[in-house]
């Protein structure tokens, strides 16, 4: 790697790295939290998921650091609404009394709770646009309504929110895996506070060091200067608007026909075919139109000849 | 509001065919003098000029000659204000003796200080200062941003100013916060401030200057208000706009009265007691002119008052009451008994008293007024005492104010509202902000926010957008949304639209964006919106650390600031020098912090006792 690629890396370094010294760098988390039926059941290590989880809530709020803006959403409301925590300043008085009202039954509204999240996230970040804006799933299972949680997604990703999943006690990945920021595995409570910690503590969980040995710089050459100008300002300019109910997003069809958005996983890279992309119309109403079209045809000629 | 015929007179006089030629000294103007004794008399001539600080003068003393029961009068004074608009024959008075006061702004006193300061008995002691002036403004024509643009690429710029009045210090102050002299500008002088010889009319009748110094009812009848551009119609000048203004700007040009020392030395009481009333009085006009600017009921004192200045000065200069008298007031920044200590006591003051004069005697000796630096006096008042005279609070004025900065400024505003800037540069990953090697752009930033105490000092982060375009590519090979051909050094790229074979170029845009929009570049861990919003928090720290740099920087000078002048704001990737950096020193051009003076409403300012 050259000087310059060592320095890249060391910015990554510092720019991922977590200081609460800095008002910029404060993190701003909705954590989700799974309180379905479900987590009464056990984790190795002889304790119930949602203990296991309460344990851990305690542990990590105890120790955000002074700046960040914490709060847990539940799945299934708790004594006092949705809000097991709002997101705010973390009040310690209160978030013992909180934590421990805390119990598991219902099931897995997964996608309406992102858009909730997202939303109060969103709010924050009209208000203060620094800080690292994120939401924390914590699950042991899928959704119950993952259609919802497909239309959000990329919605949610859209507006530059980071969205990390923890995957508790599960047999298999969570579908999430693939399509967020960062997945963690967590099969014991231990696992389970230390995963906690990871993102609501700030531990950098990004490995940007480059293995093919070139440059930032060799790798942008090709890229032509006004379409990256035009790229900045789309990147730096993400909306602060509710995430969209009912209508797809407006460029629904260029981020679904990308394999990432559809929540299967594809490692190649598309042939030279037509994707559809860049927003065009769907084929299929055209060609049902086509069909009916030539149906009517065909039997105003059957009638005429009768 | 108005200056007028400030100095009209006296420099029509002094100034003719002065139009850009070689400068004439002070003492040439005036012609040799001889230094009389004051005379003695039990009424002292007391010169007054037209300004809204001027009305306390009148208010103390109820009117021109000492009322019994006004201020002065009960003190034992006994003064007689005369006109003094013409400050050469105030000069001439003040050498000769007829009157040992001289009233002007600090750096007319500087224009004529190698004439008034080379005879001991005659040094000026400035004994108080009345006013900063909040009515003063440089209009230009379309195309200047900021003050930066009068630094011209291929001529040098014209600027019209009337000779040897109170705007050849704001001109000068003006260039100086973009670090320029008028050697590198063409200053086209005019004989008057206003009227058909000023620097409006100059502007109006000749399309090659690009920039005149003007009073607020020029300003107005050029531009059709200090936020506005002219249109063309009805005298104004299309596109014309206010470049910068003395209500940002609000400590340039400050109103003072000067005493000769042989008299000074032998009247010092007398004296005290002539700033103690002036103060005195110009709390009350002042209490009766917000009053009435909030309330838009004028009371019977005010009213009394406004008369008395449309009497004094003309009512062809103040013809309405409401408007044009009160409207003089308004313009007039009052300084007060702790703005009094700060001005000539404080050390730290960057618009104190010894500043002013470093600055009123460079631009003697620099633009040719005076061969020879003789600087003034400050008084050696006791406060305490002054205070009691005045039966006012005695209040030592802050050093640090203390205050939250503006709140956060809309892109488009910020551009638009930026009256100067400069920039420092930093290394990649640099956190530490040295005095030792930033020593003069903090100096720059901090004289800066002094002088333009009016104006919100912005110190905006910038970081290199190297890394989130790298992301950007990344994430796109990863997820199949751009395809990559060749070999390392010599790859081409494809977005997958338009069946992915056009090689990305700039007919690419709009996809390009959509799908930044769409977020089909997130999900996966190099997320290029993840590292764009670390660049703005990085920025914002960064502006942050080059804040409390400052701060520690004025403390440890021990000069004064006002920290909700200071706003530290994260500007991230959004606004790079050169968008796609090819190699590491073209990245580190995007590394930088830049200052930016920026118009605001001096009211969200907190500094109800620091401006004085």
């Amino acid at each position: 790697m050259n000087r310059f690629g060592i320095l890249t890396c060391l910015t990554f370094l510092v720019l991922s790295h977590y200081s609460s010294a800095n008002a910029a760098d404060d993190l701003k988390i909705v954590v989700i939290l799974d309180n379905s039926g479900s987590m009464n059941e056990y984790m190795p290590g002889g304790q119930t998921k949602i203990v296991a989880a309460k344990q851990a809530l305690l542990t990590v709020l105890d120790q955000v650091p002074a700046g960040s803006e914490v709060g847990v959403l539940l799945l299934n409301d708790g004594p006092k609404g949705p809000w097991l925590i709002p997101l705010g300043p973390i009040d310690r008085d209160s978030v013992g009394p909180a934590v421990n009202s805390l119990s598991a039954n219902g099931g897995t509204p997964l996608g309406a709770t992102m858009k909730k999240a997202a939303d109060e996230l969103l709010k924050l970040r009209e208000r203060q646009r620094y800080g690292t804006y994120k939401l924390l799933i914590v699950s042991d299972g899928e959704a119950g309504d993952s259609y919802l949680v497909d239309q959000y997604l990329p919605e949610i990703q859209a507006r530059g929110l980071l969205i990390d999943v923890i995957g508790v006690a599960m047999n298999k990945q969570h579908s999430l895996a693939t399509r967020t920021s960062t997945y963690r595995t967590a099969d014991d409570p231990a696992s389970l506070e230390k995963a906690i910690s990871a993102v609501v503590l700030g531990e950098s969980s990004t490995d940007s060091s480059d293995n093919t040995g070139q440059s930032d710089f060799e790798l942008l050459e090709p890229f032509p200067a006004e379409l990256a100008a035009a790229s900045l300002t789309a990147l730096t300019s993400p909306a602060n608007k509710p995430i969209e109910t009912g209508s797809m997003p407006a460029n629904e069809d260029t981020a679904h026909n990308y394999p990432s958005h559809s929540g299967r996983q594809s490692n190649q890279p598309p042939a030279n075919q037509d994707n559809g992309g860049g927003g065009g119309w769907s084929k299929m109403p055209i060609l049902l139109l086509a069909f009916v079209f030539i149906v009517i045809r065909v039997l105003v000629g059957i009638a005429k000849r009768k | 509001m108005k200056r007028l015929t400030l100095l009209v007179v006296a420099m029509a006089g002094l100034f003719m065919a002065s139009q850009a030629s070689a400068q004439q000294l002070f003492s040439g103007i005036t012609g040799p003098l001889q230094v009389q004794p004051v005379q003695k008399s039990n009424t002292v001539q007391v010169p007054f000029i037209t300004w809204g600080g001027d009305a306390a003068t009148f208010y103390a003393n109820g009117g021109l000659d000492t009322k019994p029961d006004s201020i002065y009068g009960k003190m034992g004074l006994k003064f007689k204000l005369t006109p003094g608009d013409d400050f050469v024959q105030q000069v001439k008075d003040y050498m000769n003796g007829k009157s040992p006061y001289l009233r002007g702004t600090f750096r007319m006193l500087g224009q004529a200080s190698e004439v008034i300061g080379t005879d001991p008995r005659t040094k000026p002691v400035v004994v108080l200062q009345l006013s900063w002036s909040a009515g003063d403004h440089i209009v230009a024509r379309p195309g200047f941003k900021t003050l930066n643009d009068l630094k011209g690429k291929d001529k040098k710029i014209k600027i019209a100013c009337q000779q040897g009045g109170p705007h050849v210090g704001l001109l000068f102050d003006a260039l100086a916060a973009a670090q320029l002299t008028n050697k590198d500008v063409e200053v086209v002088f005019v004989d008057d401030l206003t009227g058909p010889n000023g620097a409006a009319e100059k502007f109006r009748t000749d399309e090659s200057i690009d920039a005149c110094c003007v009073i607020t009812p020029d300003m107005i009848g050029l531009t059709g208000g200090i936020d506005t551009e002219g249109t063309g119609a009805e005298g104004t000048v299309k596109g014309a706009h206010v470049l910068v203004s003395t209500q940002n700007m609000s400590r340039s040009i400050a109103d003072v009265y000067a005493v000769r020392k042989d008299w000074y030395d032998a009247h010092k009481e007398e004296v005290e007691k002539f700033v103690a009333g002036y103060l005195k009085a110009s709390a009350e006009v002042r209490k009766m002119r917000d009053d009435f600017e909030k309330t838009q009921r004028m009371s019977p004192q005010y009213k009394q008052l406004l008369t008395m200045c449309q009497q004094i000065f003309g009512e062809e200069v103040i013809p309405t009451l409401e408007v044009d008298a009160h409207g003089l007031l308004l313009d007039c920044g009052f300084v007060n008994l702790p703005g009094q200590i700060a001005f000539f006591q404080q050390s730290g003051n960057l618009s104190g008293f010894d500043a002013k004069l470093t600055a009123a005697l460079d631009l003697a000796t620099n633009w040719g007024y005076a061969k020879t630096r003789k600087g003034f006096d400050p008084p050696n008042f006791s406060y305490r005492d002054i205070a009691k005279l005045s039966e006012l609070e005695y209040v030592e004025p802050q050093k640090i104010v203390k205050g939250e900065g503006i709140t956060q400024f809309p892109g488009d505003d910020l551009d638009s509202d930026t009256i100067v800037s400069f920039t420092i540069s930093f290394e990649p990953n640099q956190t530490d902000f040295s005095v030792d090697r930033y020593g003069a752009e903090f100096d720059r930033a901090l004289q800066s926010a002094s002088t333009f105490g009016g104006a919100a000092v912005v110190i905006r982060g910038h970081s290199d957008p190297t890394k989130t375009l790298v992301q950007l590519i990344k994430a796109g090979l990863e997820k199949g949304i751009i395809r990559r051909t060749g070999q390392q050094g010599n790859y081409r790229y494809f977005i997958n639209t338009q069946g992915g074979t056009k090689e990305m170029d700039l007919s690419q845009t709009k996809d390009m964006v959509q799908l930044i929009q769409s977020g089909a570049f997130e999900g996966k861990a190099d997320s290029p919106l993840q590292t764009m919003q670390a660049a703005l928090n990085l920025s914002q720290a960064r502006a942050e650390q080059v804040k409390d740099a400052i701060i520690k920087y004025a403390e440890q000078k021990g000069v004064n600031v006002n920290l909700s002048q200071l706003q530290p704001l994260g500007a991230g990737i959004s606004d790079p020098v050169i968008s796609k950096p090819t190699n590491m020193a073209e990245a580190k051009q995007n590394m930088r912090v830049e200052f930016r003076i920026v118009k605001v409403n001096p009211e969200e300012l907190s500094d109800s006792d620091f401006n004085f």
